[in-house]
């Protein structure tokens, strides 16, 4: 099939046809970049339709492309993509998000042809890395995605300290791609010489004939989950979001907490706890501890944040939480909620951060004490923020909902969990609550301040679909999940072993 | 059942009209105000017709909405004599103030959205009464709970109304903390959260469940506590009045606070008999100290809203004492004649230009006969006066007491006594005597779109009690089996007949305290509490510093979790970290430094050697 291939080869050749475009064609280069987007988008809708009639060609892997001429054979590297359910819907909400990402990049004027360019660049690179099939191209796209993200904050950032933000981020996300590094390289090593690959297929059923040694699983395990984690801000490796989120400009917020950021939790659902399930189950408490920090703490120290962006970047950290949570219970029905979370969360992040930048391009503040009444100056904006916020405590009717609901009932089915699970319901039910409509009160209530009055609203079809398209998608969801279910569920049921597929149910001496 | 699919159009009618108010006629409010009464009465017309087609009977409409393995979600639309009675009241009453909506939103700046969410609303309400599972209640439990704040916050310029629409949706989500986690320990007992499937299992297995059976009780039980608005989570109703009148009407006194209760009724079968006690006590106890509260409170609405906590906790009570269809009973005929009393409010507020406060009123008997009239029906039927609709239910709920638990049925006859004082107050301060301000003095009829839905009610306040409801909840719930089904005429004294002490005792109660307040407030000028027992009023006025407690204990405690969170991110999490990171790079950096030496003879023996080391390994042993 070659849709996958043009879903991962249209944008780094849009970003190759980038370069062509002259520097003083001013608009060119945007309506270059939303065509080339819009067809990603395209095609990553039809991948997602057809998904369910394409037949299953490499270990449940459905639509698999090999691309030519990329890779070492002798290495056991060859560049192929696939899909199944655990990356189908990722590969969906990344397209959109980025087909919106660039809508709302308006504001951006100054070099604008550069900045699309590495928009397209990180683009490819994202959806190159959740359609790898080998391991080498998986690490390889998500590095090619993460170098645009720390330029585009650093030049096109908002605030005196984007460049210390920048920096941080760089630090902290590089640190945690070198923990990757070595621990991929670590499992790698651990097969015999004549048999080693970089096809994760291939490894993974490897690793499920012949388990890793339980000391090697011991040492690498915690690598991989510390390395991925870190790229996911995995409490208290969190402190790069907020401030990452809040000085980036709009387009790189979305594109990197909506979709980038989940590659680190795809890794894990991928490559770690498949690989070394022993090593998972040893650290799980650990696991399930440090997600109900990013939870709990992240929700707390939102509740005292007065910066939007910040407080969105700790409402991601905190939402994150659910999908680890997930992950600690390796169930069908903890990770099949822990994958609907990491879909849901793309499409609200995207749009929190997308709001947050046209915030921001009308007074150049997004300190909440300096806003106002938003709901009457800005009715669209207002709505769709509410929205937004709602969505993001949980409420019903989002698919944020379903994906968490969904988490909790898998996680309340390990019993050592069963205090986690209390935990994650106040984080979930009460806290999240408390910072979402403290910010909804702050701005989109009370009466128009000075500053709100100089604010203008979303305005027009042109300024509006993006917003319009990502809230529909999240109710879509959240009325139809079994769209989204459906796909993600049997691969799920793949990934882990037979018996935690079951619903268990408590007994009572 | 016959005509299944009226059951999508009646639940689905209100969200077309929200969607498309929101999507389509935000800026035509005539447009707009149609779509939602049409889908209103629409839903009401449908409900109707299903029940003459089926009458009361049950059954249920069942689609899969999400499954993962074993483990599937179902939407459900159960409908049994319990849901049909409910769907009836619920878009019955909803319809009225629909319509009584037009003429009180006249000339809002909102008012298209404003129909938008009381149409999200009714679809909320409307799942919850048709719900078969645990998930599916709790999926539109929410959704009126978002309803409300949306409601609440219309005037969201004002902050009082920003704020409490706040306190309403936190509060509620406390309560929903705990419902959540008892669905979840249900589930994980039984692996089911089907209504009818629980209803089968559950009892045979509460034996051997023992604690864990009286403890998912009182979780779900938390989930009433908050919708219902029951101590300790009872203070954001009386907050809630900041929302439009008619959204008090219908979603804070009506239908949405009595959920609750309707939720008790559902899952009855899931009660110990001590979770049981838990709830008749929480009932009892909520009604009385909300009966006390509402003798000192100024703003008639305010009245209203501690009236409604306090006639909740009668209802609770009544399920409490193992008598869910006196619970219901009472929570109908409550529907009626507070739905009443708040839209009779609603006009008097119109006429004065938004004014509240009750001894700025006075005198409007005179001004306005028909909210007066209708509003005096109100205040005999919530009182209890015979044989308005209020005094059977309030009389089955005390014959369950008097057979079962004589401290509460004490304490009920108290609150019907202090209910009688505290409605009669109102009355005479604010529709007697002459008016106190100018305002009041100049105070007119509303348009007839707000007077029929008084009428209306009014006739259901009065009427409802005999008109057979008792008798169709007596064959579908346990807790009315004294009742004789009598026909006629015999219903009016029916209760007289079967329990003659609970029946006089209410009828005394209510006498005493219609007299009382007449003594006391039938020519005063200002409150004689507040002169007499000048301490005793403030406790009352300042609603018995409850606010203010949690404020201190939970409120406080929840902000310092937050600071010492945010206080440990700025501290050691933002610097330490970050110190350990930017000093182990920099040694780091350093290291690699000495490599970078710029030397083009060091260069190229480091590249040979590695490319060596990558020939090795590849072409390797």
């Amino acid at each position: 099939m070659t849709m996958l291939g043009g879903l991962v080869g249209l944008p780094l050749l849009g970003a190759v046809a980038m370069l062509l475009v002259p520097r003083d064609a001013a608009r060119a280069s945007r309506r270059l970049a939303l065509a080339v987007l819009g067809l990603t988008a395209l095609f990553a809708g039809m991948v997602f339709v057809h998904y369910p009639q394409a037949a299953i060609e490499d270990h449940g892997y459905r639509m698999v492309t090999r691309v030519p001429g990329l890779g070492a054979p002798a290495l056991g590297i060859e560049c192929r993509f696939g899909v199944d359910g655990l990356n189908v819907g990722l590969l969906l909400m990344g397209a959109l998000v980025a087909w919106a990402a660039a809508a709302c990049a308006r504001d951006v004027h100054e070099r604008s042809k550069e900045f699309y360019f590495l928009l397209l660049l990180m683009t490819g690179g994202i959806l190159g890395a959740f359609a790898s099939l080998d391991l080498f191209f998986f690490y390889f796209f998500h590095e090619l995605a993460l170098v645009p993200t720390f330029i585009m904050i650093g030049v096109w950032g908002r605030g005196e300290d984007r460049s210390t933000a920048a920096y941080q981020m760089t630090l902290y996300l590089s640190a945690g791609a070198l923990l990757v590094l070595i621990g991929l390289v670590g499992v790698y090593l651990q097969v015999p010489a004549q048999l080693r690959t970089f096809d994760i297929p291939t490894l993974t059923q490897y690793f499920r004939e012949n388990p890793l040694p339980a000391d090697a699983q011991a040492w690498l395990y915690p690598l991989l989950l510390f390395g991925f984690g870190i790229l996911v801000s995995l409490w208290p490796f969190h402190a790069w979001a907020p401030t990452g989120y809040a000085s980036a400009p709009a387009a790189t917020a979305m594109l990197h907490a909506g979709v980038l950021k989940k590659f680190g939790l795809y890794g894990l659902m991928r490559v770690a706890q498949p690989w070394m399930p022993q090593g998972a189950q040893d650290w799980m408490p650990m696991l399930a501890g440090l997600a109900l920090g990013n939870l709990l703490y992240g929700g707390w120290v939102a509740m005292r944040e007065q910066n939007l962006g910040r407080l969105l970047g700790y409402a991601s950290v905190a939402h994150m939480g659910f999908v680890f949570l997930g992950l600690a219970a390796w169930n069908a029905i903890g990770v099949t909620g822990a994958v609907v979370v990491m879909v849901a969360h793309g499409f609200l992040a995207a749009v929190s951060f997308a709001l947050v930048g046209h915030l921001y391009g009308q007074a150049g503040t997004l300190s909440m004490d300096r806003w106002s009444g938003l709901g009457r100056v800005m009715p669209f904006w207002g709505a769709i923020f509410t929205m937004a916020a709602l969505a993001g405590c949980g409420l019903p009717g989002f698919v944020n909902f379903v994906g968490e609901v969904t988490v909790l009932f898998g996680l309340w089915q390990v019993p050592e969990l069963r205090w986690v699970t209390v935990g994650a319901l106040f984080g979930a039910l009460v806290v999240g609550a408390v910072y979402m409509l403290r910010a909804v009160r702050q701005v989109v209530h009370g009466a128009p301040s000075q500053t709100a009055t100089r604010g203008v609203d979303l305005l027009g079809w042109q300024q509006r679909w993006p917003y319009a398209l990502l809230v529909a998608i999240l109710l879509f969801l959240g009325w139809f999940p079994q769209v989204l279910v459906s796909r993600v569920e049997p691969a799920v049921a793949g990934l882990i072993p037979r018996e935690l597929t079951a619903v268990v149910t408590l007994r009572v001496e | 059942m016959k005509w299944e699919a009226l059951l999508w159009w009646i639940l689905l009618l209100p969200l077309g009209a929200a969607a498309w108010i929101t999507l389509g006629t935000l800026r035509q409010p005539r447009r707009s105000a149609a779509l939602s009464v049409g889908a209103a009465l629409g839903s009401f017309v449908l409900s109707v017709i299903f029940w003459k087609l089926n009458g009361w009977t049950s059954g249920s409409v069942s689609v899969s909405w999400w499954q993962v393995g074993p483990w599937a979600v179902t939407f459900d639309l159960q409908v049994d004599p319990l849901s049909l009675l409910m769907l009836l009241v619920v878009t019955g009453v909803g319809s009225v103030i629909h319509v009584y909506s037009i003429g009180y939103m006249r000339g809002d700046p909102g008012f298209s959205r404003y129909f938008a969410c009381l149409s999200l609303f009714m679809f909320s309400m409307l799942g919850i009464v048709l719900a078969g599972n645990f998930l599916q209640m709790f999926v539109f439990w929410e959704l009126v709970g978002v309803s409300s704040y949306l409601l609440i916050g219309h005037w969201f310029e004002r902050p009082s109304a920003a704020e409490a629409a706040r306190k309403a949706f936190i509060t509620n989500r406390i309560g929903d903390l705990g419902f959540l986690s008892g669905l979840l320990l249900i589930w994980g007992l039984t692996g089911t959260l089907d209504f009818n499937r629980l209803e089968e299992q559950w009892p045979a297995r509460m034996a051997d469940l023992g604690a864990l059976a009286t403890l998912a009780g009182l979780l779900v039980f938390c989930g009433v506590v908050g919708k219902s608005a029951q101590f300790p989570l009872h203070v954001w109703l009386p907050d809630a009045m900041e929302g439009p009148t008619p959204v008090s009407a219908l979603i804070h006194a009506a239908t949405m606070v009595a959920a609750g209760v309707y939720l008790l009724c559902r899952v009855f079968f899931l009660f110990t008999p001590e979770a049981l006690t838990v709830v008749a006590w929480t009932g009892g106890w909520t009604a009385l100290m909300a009966a006390l509260i509402a003798i000192q409170q100024d703003d008639i609405k305010r009245v209203l809203a501690y009236s409604t906590l306090s006639q909740l906790g009668y209802m609770v009570l009544g399920v409490g004492l193992g008598a869910p269809a006196a619970g219901m009973f009472h929570l109908v005929t409550h529907a009626f004649f507070k739905a009443l009393l708040f839209l009779g409010a609603g006009s008097v507020i119109v006429a004065l230009h938004h004014e509240q406060h009750i001894w700025r009123m006075g005198g409007l008997w005179r001004r306005m006969p028909v909210t007066f009239w209708t509003f005096l029906v109100g205040t005999l039927a919530l009182s209890g006066a015979w044989p308005l609709s209020g005094f059977f239910s309030k009389d089955a709920l005390l014959a369950v007491a008097w057979e079962r638990n004589l401290p509460l049925f004490l304490l009920a006859v108290g609150v019907a006594a202090l209910t009688s004082f505290y409605m009669f107050r109102l009355v005479w301060v604010a529709f007697g005597g002459s008016a106190r301000q100018d305002g009041a003095g100049h105070a007119a009829e509303p348009g007839q779109e707000m007077l029929w839905p008084l009428r209306i009610l009014a006739a259901l306040s009065i009427g409802a009690g005999v008109i057979g409801i008792q008798a169709m909840l007596q064959a579908t719930l346990p807790g009315l089996e004294g009742a004789q089904a009598s026909a006629g005429w015999a219903r009016l004294v029916e209760p007289f007949h079967h329990a003659p002490v609970p029946a006089a005792a209410g009828l005394i109660a209510m006498l005493a305290g219609l007299v009382l307040a007449w003594r006391m407030y039938g020519q005063a000028g200002e409150d004689p509490v507040a002169q007499h027992w000048p301490r005793l009023a403030r406790w009352l006025r300042q609603r018995m510093y409850w606010d203010e407690l949690y404020n201190g204990t939970v409120g406080a405690f929840h902000e310092a979790c937050a600071a010492l969170a945010a206080g440990v991110e700025r501290w050691i999490i933002q610097g330490f970290c970050h110190g350990l990171l930017k000093g182990g790079t920099a040694v780091l950096g350093e290291t690699v430094r000495l490599v970078q030496s710029g030397s083009l003879q060091t260069y190229g023996w480091v590249f040979v050697a590695g490319l060596g080391v990558l020939l090795w390994w590849v072409l390797g042993p």
